[in-house]
């Protein structure tokens, strides 16, 4: 992979051409975030430092990362969520483009994208309105399948019925399926547009147990393939004013073995936002927000919990299950020991610009 | 209607619509598409009644709240009707008290 130091890439550009082919013996991993107004960044997390930063065309703010098991384009969603701008991570150059709306139609995806594993499809998740002169009209939500080769105007080759509230989606490990997490999870067939299987979360029907509420804007599954999220629910089998009466669980979706798992794990007395799963131990999952939490998710036992000194929305974790990724709503991602929870690191954004709503994903090249 | 009565012009098009028998094509918004219709508490107290789980400090969670228009009552929307609000200002720690206050109208 061509990843520059900032301050080399400008002389190393006529080089970069020649050695675009040549890629490190030892897969590496990086992190792709986004800051506004609509940059890219490419952090190498060993070096923790920034190694490049790719300006996204057109407006931002930019948030959903997609990116195809090769690792060599990022997709992302910008424009305030009505383009998807796909951009080559060896040259920087952008090669692929889906500007969602039309003037008389506003269509925004609300942070759900993903691609194919073999990178030929884009999946957005779409909300239309068409703008009247004196009235909006609400249309049916769809999931919209480009071809990632359309290039820079790409167009949806086909599309299919989906529900409302759709954040989060990825291709699992089977062929053509695609899962959405939405207030329950759908399993799609892309080729004939089915929803062949519901996971109720929203719906789901468990005695003394009300309907989960979660805040998954953040997809973070690439290192364990599982698709997790916290989430939290009343009791109404205890008092209203019981410490029982509110639980704090997380959802797991294996996205290999295309299973649905729930487990609570507390009383909720704080907010988690995201969450990701250890590739390593499975059965851990780590959550953030104001503070960094291990979990046992078959036990439903707190492993581990530390304050951090800022709000952080979105996690991820290194492919060896050590080091822990932190990063989202100012400007920083920072490093902690995945065992230990002692800081390790910390990376600051270029001109200390805010990733905001963006997404934090890891790529091995 | 019998005691309502049209007074503008955008009221006499209504009543002609639904006496006209278009009354189906009047659409009833479930909501703004980008904005939610969330109200509940989580900017200025917590889930919990309190203050601890708001976010540290308050600025981080101001543009990521207004980028993809949560909370549309308390902060700007970015996404649709206040596109240009934070340009220029990408770091909310730094810049929000350039950050302009928003009028009915701007």
């Amino acid at each position: 992979m061509r990843i520059l130091p900032i301050n080399k890439a400008r002389m190393a550009l006529l080089a970069l051409c020649c050695a675009a082919a040549s890629l490190p013996a030892v897969a590496a991993e990086y992190l792709l975030t986004v800051t506004r107004p609509n940059n890219l960044h490419i952090v190498d997390p060993a070096k923790r430092e920034v190694l490049r930063t790719i300006t996204l065309p057109g407006d931002g703010i930019p948030g959903a990362v997609a990116v195809p098991k090769d690792g060599k384009t990022a997709y992302v969603l910008t424009n305030r969520m009505e383009s998807v701008v796909g951009v080559d991570l060896d040259t920087g150059k952008p090669v692929f483009r889906a500007d969602f709306s039309t003037p008389q139609r506003r269509v925004k995806g609300f942070f759900a994208i993903a691609v194919s594993e073999d990178g030929k499809e884009l999946y957005a998740h779409q909300a239309p309105v068409q703008l009247g002169r004196s009235e909006y009209k609400v249309e049916d939500t769809y999931i919209a399948v480009f071809d990632t080769a359309d290039g820079m105007n790409a167009k949806p080759r086909r599309t299919f019925p989906a529900p409302r509230r759709i954040t989060v989606m990825a291709a699992t490990g089977k062929p053509d399926h695609l899962v959405a997490l939405g207030w329950d999870m759908y399993l799609f067939n892309t080729k004939t547009g089915k929803m062949e299987q519901t996971f109720p979360l929203r719906h789901w029907n468990r005695p003394g147990i009300a309907e989960p509420d979660t805040l998954a804007m953040w997809g973070t599954f690439e290192q364990a393939r599982a698709v997790s999220t916290p989430y939290f629910v009343a009791k109404t089998d205890v008092p209203p004013d019981s410490p029982e009466a509110f639980k704090a669980g997380i959802a797991v979706f294996d996205l290999d073995a295309e299973t649905l798992k729930v487990k609570e794990f507390e009383n909720a007395t704080t907010v988690m936002f995201s969450s990701v799963i250890n590739p390593v131990k499975r059965n851990e999952a780590f959550l953030v927000m104001n503070q960094l939490t291990k979990v046992d998710t078959e036990t439903g036992q707190v492993l581990k919990r530390k304050e951090l000194e800022q709000t952080f929305y979105t996690i991820n974790i290194s492919g060896d299950g050590k080091e822990l990724y932190v990063g989202g709503a100012l400007d920083k991602v920072a490093i902690y020991d995945a065992d230990t929870f002692e800081k390790k690191g910390e990376i600051t954004m270029p001109g200390g610009a805010d990733q905001s709503i963006g997404w934090m994903r890891v790529v091995k090249r | 209607m019998k005691r309502l009565r049209a007074l503008n012009h955008k009221a006499h098009l209504i009543e002609q619509a639904a006496s006209d028998g278009h009354r189906e094509e009047v659409q009833l918004m479930s909501s703004v598409v980008g904005c939610t219709t969330t109200f509940d508490p989580g900017w200025e107290v917590d889930a919990f009644g309190g203050l601890a789980s708001l976010c540290q400090p308050m600025e981080a969670d101001l543009y990521g709240c207004t980028d993809p228009c949560w909370w549309p009552a308390q902060l700007a929307d970015s996404l649709n009707t206040a596109r240009d609000w934070t340009d220029g200002k990408n770091s909310a720690l730094r810049d929000w008290r350039e950050l302009q206050t928003l009028f009915p109208g701007d």
